[in-house]
């Protein structure tokens, strides 16, 4: 099994939003701040459900905010 | 360290201060303690772990205000999974031990030591597991 991890574009999504906060997109997606940091600094990768509803916050595929990453 | 992480550190310390106070009076004292000192220190033990873990969530909810009253969410669900499972299989091994092989070979008081030790023990690892995961990071 190829391993690697979930990278994603949040942090920079979020600036080009606006400076959306990390609160924000917690509620707009509804989880906590902590679990939006988490997920940016790669701590946990959310369920498909709620990386669909990320990308859909942005307005981006699935693919340009969550990338597969072989290490 | 966020409103739930702070929870399970409080749970985990309010579980571990008392037990260990029991438990090392339990396995300083003679072989056989009567049944009725043992309720005694156990009662002793159990108040003192629901006053710890109660003041100390409250204080813990109270500090943090709205983020308090924040229902749990996936992340927040995945962790305590994660710990339940693993505090299961620390269980499961104890209470095979006190429950199915002990009673052949050990007198009751032990027996019954050794079955709360696998509760207290089974609850740290879950509540080391939650605040594990809370600070490295978790994948569920």
């Amino acid at each position: 099994m190829a391993k690697g991890r979930i990278a994603n574009q949040i942090r920079t999504l979020r600036f080009l939003a606006g400076e959306m906060t990390q609160a924000d997109l917690g509620e707009a997606i509804g989880v906590t701040r902590q679990t939006v940091a988490a997920i940016e600094q790669g701590k946990y990768s959310p369920t498909l459900e709620s990386a669909f509803r990320i990308a859909r916050v942005f307005g981006k595929p699935l693919e340009e905010v969550f990338q597969w990453e072989e290490t | 360290m966020a409103y739930r992480e702070k929870l399970a550190a409080v749970h985990f310390a309010a579980m571990a201060l008392p037990y260990a106070v029991y438990f090392t009076l339990v396995a300083t004292r003679p072989p056989e303690p009567r049944l009725i000192d043992m309720l005694w220190l156990f009662g002793a033990a159990a108040i003192v772990h629901a006053l710890l873990a109660g003041f100390g969530s409250l204080a813990i909810r109270i500090q943090a205000g709205t983020e308090g009253r924040a229902p749990a969410d996936e992340r927040d669900r995945a962790i305590a999974r994660r710990g339940r499972s693993i505090a299961y299989i620390v269980l499961l091994v104890g209470m095979m031990l006190a429950g199915v092989a002990m009673p052949f070979t050990e007198p009751p008081a032990k027996i019954v030591n050794t079955a709360l030790l696998a509760i207290v023990v089974a609850e740290l690892v879950n509540g080391g597991v939650v605040l594990f995961s809370y600070r490295r990071g978790w994948h569920g």
